[in-house]
């Protein structure tokens, strides 16, 4: 591979002169809108960002790649005032700026479109775009400040939100464009978009695309943070990739293919994402039948053998993580008759599950994944107390020693034992999920919902393994997810899910990414 | 147990280890600089180190410290705080000395179980129907206070004899309220600690969905978590009874608020799943001496709650810039 000499075994020295050079060897580039020079950062011992530098031209959309923990945060808070570099500085049309607010980061014309939304659902979109804006007078001519709502969306191609809807009746994706138009009503010049495609459909995905390249006909440029690689060669002119904090390189699209990014970002030959499967599945050990969620899914049957992985795929709301944690007992409704291991079990209760061994990993990790305030050891030893007690009392060292084992196992520092669970990249809390579900007894059902939701490229890898190393122990697996190429790389068997109700079921090989995605946004007609 | 488990179990009690980030090293050294304000200020006023006032200050920080332990349980348990507690202290003290005709042990166990189940039935509530935990202490907070004047005609309760004088002695030199107080940190520590019930504690006032999904029983453990408050707070309303001679509704008016003081000075999370018993026995000391120096240098009672509201306040902010980490 050309780039292995410069980029990966290189020096920091061979790497900065190889920057320089791709720098001074850009064409016809306008000045750059938004610079960086040399910016580190550090946590105490952990160094978040080294000595990174790049450039933004105007009208352009810049992505930014990388594994959890390469440092792409990090740059983004240091660019929007949240963090303060501790060394480096920040160029705005070419001279030094300081950024130490995010009221300074919004005058330099710097905006980020935050994960979580910062918009008001009660209010009607025309207020949601002027609220909190620094260019509202006190005495304003609303017909003018309305026009201009109007305009941004327009330029959006969104001209058909009407300025009076309250935000809470708009889908994820035009809540999106609400909040774009709103930065351009203030005058960006940079947006800043952090994973923004996490919770759209399709549709959405492709409509919040079009804003952004109207956005870059503007002449206003784009930094766009992402893991999904596809992403990256749909809608960037060039990418930037972070790995461990350092900068790998800044390429444009062209010069840079998909395996080439994924060696970059992980600074290893990508191989294979997906582990082969397991040749032995075991007895039919979870079988479902009839389930039915009052309004979201009717009817659903399946059966899975424990040593395989069966997926349910469905778009965004097609009920296919709502039968996981109905599987789960996490839904009081449920209705269906299912039975693991021969017995019949009576859904509706978390802990009636838990007792037969179903264990649930969910992909919101902050709300039902992770215990955020504890520890690693407590994490992990979670769903151990209760074979690692002695009349009630813990027993701490047989817990730190398993603990201290599975952290091994799935790849989590040993010293890292005693840091909070949210000190923890989203990988590696991820990674805690399943941890404290290995290990377990053997006939165990592992039910996951979107588990590699807004995890990287390198820490999925390590998660697909750790599935199969789950197969291996004779677990059976379920798995809801709205990622096809996942699905096709690890279900065994593929269910497909339409409005709640079933579509299709294949065995793996059996089907294309183009039979799935036609059964899962508009199936003819049902099938066996 | 190991001695290794045993010292990460105290470790977890009190963070000793020095924080990393910028922020949390300002913050130590705000909490540090405010303790060391602290014992000058002791120090430099004369009379603190005297035996009186030494004397009444472990005297009422005993009695709040135990309703406090008890809060520590609900707040770690994820139920923010509770406004019954005081009323709970109240009435079974009450219970204690209505009890006393039928021997000291007898009332010492009539009372704690009658503080158990008082609060553990709002536990019960609280975890089954996951009813808003704050709701659901200010209608207990009506029902006790109204059951209990129904019941005594608004009278105090006054025992025959003394049967209850054991509990106004020493008990090797140390008087009685501070060696339950001091007794009831340890076991609660412990509990918390080195049980399988503290730790199901923590995880669910930690994330109550990942507690289910990692098959707990929420609801049981919060249950659990409210008997434990009521167990300490009947301890507090025994010894205030025994101290007093006599069972009164107003024996625990304002307890529940100087309790909580206690649980958030000492660095409890207000969020649940955060902080220790230890903790909440130094949040206690840090306002009761708060309480004598400015008792010491003649400020009037009400100057005293309006510092114990600022350094209240005061407290919150730092929690709330730590937990921004």
């Amino acid at each position: 591979m050309l780039l292995s000499g410069l980029e990966f075994g290189g020096t920091t020295a061979l790497r900065e002169v190889a920057q320089q050079r791709e720098v001074d060897a850009r064409p016809g580039t306008a000045p750059a809108v938004l610079g960086v020079r040399h910016l580190s950062k550090s946590f105490g011992p952990v160094t978040a960002l080294r000595n990174v530098s790049l450039d933004i031209s105007p009208g352009e959309i810049h992505g930014i790649c990388g594994e959890n923990g390469a440092g792409k945060s990090t740059l983004v808070k240091i660019l929007t005032g949240v963090y303060r570099p501790d060394a480096g500085n920040i160029f705005v049309n070419s001279a030094v700026v300081s950024i130490a607010t995010p009221r300074q980061a919004q005058e330099q014309g710097i905006a980020i479109v935050a994960q979580e939304l910062s918009l008001c659902p009660d209010l009607s979109v025309e207020d949601n775009i002027w609220l909190g804006s620094l260019r509202v007078p006190f005495l304003h001519k609303r017909p003018e400040l309305r026009r201009r709502a109007a305009e941004a969306l327009n330029l959006l191609g969104a001209g058909y939100i009407a300025l009076d809807a309250p935000v809470a009746t708009l889908g994820m994706g035009e809540r999106q464009l609400v909040e774009i138009a709103r930065l351009l009503t203030r005058d960006a010049r940079v947006l800043i978009l952090d994973e923004p495609t996490a919770t759209l459909t399709d549709v959405e995905i492709e409509r919040i695309f079009a804003a952004l390249l109207a956005v870059k006909r503007e002449g206003r440029s784009v930094l766009y943070i992402t893991h999904r690689l596809a992403e990256v060669y749909t809608i960037c002119d060039r990418v930037t990739v972070l790995r461990n904090g350092e900068l790998v390189a800044t390429r444009s699209r062209e010069e840079l293919d998909r395996g080439m990014l994924i060696e970059m970002m992980l600074g290893r030959p990508s191989g294979e994402m997906y582990p082969q499967e397991t040749p032995t599945h075991g007895a039919s050990a979870l079988h479902v039948e009839g389930l039915s969620l009052p309004g979201v899914v009717t009817d659903f049957a399946m059966n899975a053998r424990s040593g395989e992985i069966v997926c349910i795929a469905g778009q965004v709301g097609s009920g296919a993580a709502e039968i996981v944690a109905a599987l789960a007992g996490l839904v009081h409704d449920a209705d269906g008759r299912v039975t693991l291991d021969g017995k019949p079990l009576k859904l509706g209760s978390a802990v009636r599950a838990a007792q037969r061994g179903i264990m649930y990993v969910s992909g919101d990790r902050a709300a039902e994944g992770v215990f955020r305030r504890l520890s690693v050891l407590h994490n992990l030893a979670a769903t151990r107390l209760r074979e690692f007690s002695l009349f009630g009392f813990l027993r701490g060292g047989a817990l730190r020693a398993i603990a201290s084992r599975i952290a091994h196992r799935i790849g989590i520092d040993r010293r890292r034992l005693r840091s909070r669970a949210d000190e923890l990249s989203g990988g590696n809390q991820q990674k805690l999920a399943f941890g404290r579900c290995l290990e377990r007894r053997t006939g165990s059902v592992l039910l996951m919902n979107e588990p590699t939701r807004g995890i990287d490229v390198g820490a999925r890898a390590e998660i697909y393994r750790l599935m199969r190393s789950f197969c291996e122990e004779g677990y059976t697996l379920v798995m809801a997810s709205s990622d096809l190429e996942e699905i096709l790389g690890v279900g065994d068997i593929i269910i497909t899910l339409y409005r709640g109700r079933r579509v299709g079921r294949y065995a793996r090989g059996e089907v294309t990414m183009h039979r799935i995605v036609a059964d899962i946004t508009h199936p003819m007609e049902p099938r066996a | 147990m190991s001695e290794q488990a045993l010292s990460a179990g105290w470790r977890h009690a009190w963070r000793l280890s020095l924080p990393y980030s910028r922020r949390g090293r300002i913050l130590f050294a705000i909490r540090a600089a405010a303790v060391l304000i602290l014992i000058a200020a002791a120090v430099s006023t004369p009379g603190f180190f005297t035996a009186v006032s030494l004397f009444s200050l472990l005297n009422t920080t005993s009695f709040i410290g135990c309703v406090a332990i008890g809060m520590t349980f609900i707040t770690l348990s994820g139920n923010i705080i509770s406004f019954a507690l005081g009323a709970t202290l109240s009435t079974s003290g009450m219970v204690f000395m209505a009890a006393l005709p039928l021997g000291l042990t007898a009332a010492l166990l009539t009372a704690m179980a009658f503080g158990a189940a008082i609060t553990g039935f709002q536990g019960a509530v609280i975890g089954y129907f996951r009813a808003n935990p704050i709701i659901v202490s200010m209608a207990a907070l009506a029902l006790i206070t109204g059951g209990a004047t129904l019941i005594t005609q608004g009278q105090g309760i006054y025992p025959q004899g003394d049967a209850a004088a054991a509990l106004k002695g020493h008990i090797f030199g140390v008087p009685m309220p501070l060696a339950a107080f001091i007794a009831t940190v340890v076991v609660v520590q412990v509990v918390l600690s080195f049980t399988r019930f503290g730790r199901q504690l923590y995880m669910v006032g930690s994330n109550w969905r990942a507690a289910l999904a990692s098959g707990l029983e929420p609801a049981r453990i919060v249950l659990g978590a409210y008997v434990g408050a009521g167990l300490c707070t009947a301890v507090a309303g025994i010894l205030m009874a025994a101290r007093y001679s006599s069972g009164d509704l107003e024996l625990g008016l304002g307890y529940d608020y100087s309790a909580i003081s206690a649980v958030l000075v000492g660095g409890t999370s207000i969020v649940g799943g955060e902080g220790s018993a230890v903790r909440t026995l130094v949040g206690a000391f840090i306002i009761a001496i708060c309480q004598v120096l400015l008792l010491l240098h003649g400020f009037s009672t009400q100057i005293q709650y309006l510092c114990i509201g600022v350094i209240v306040l005061f407290v919150i902010m730092v929690q709330t810039l730590a937990e921004g980490e």
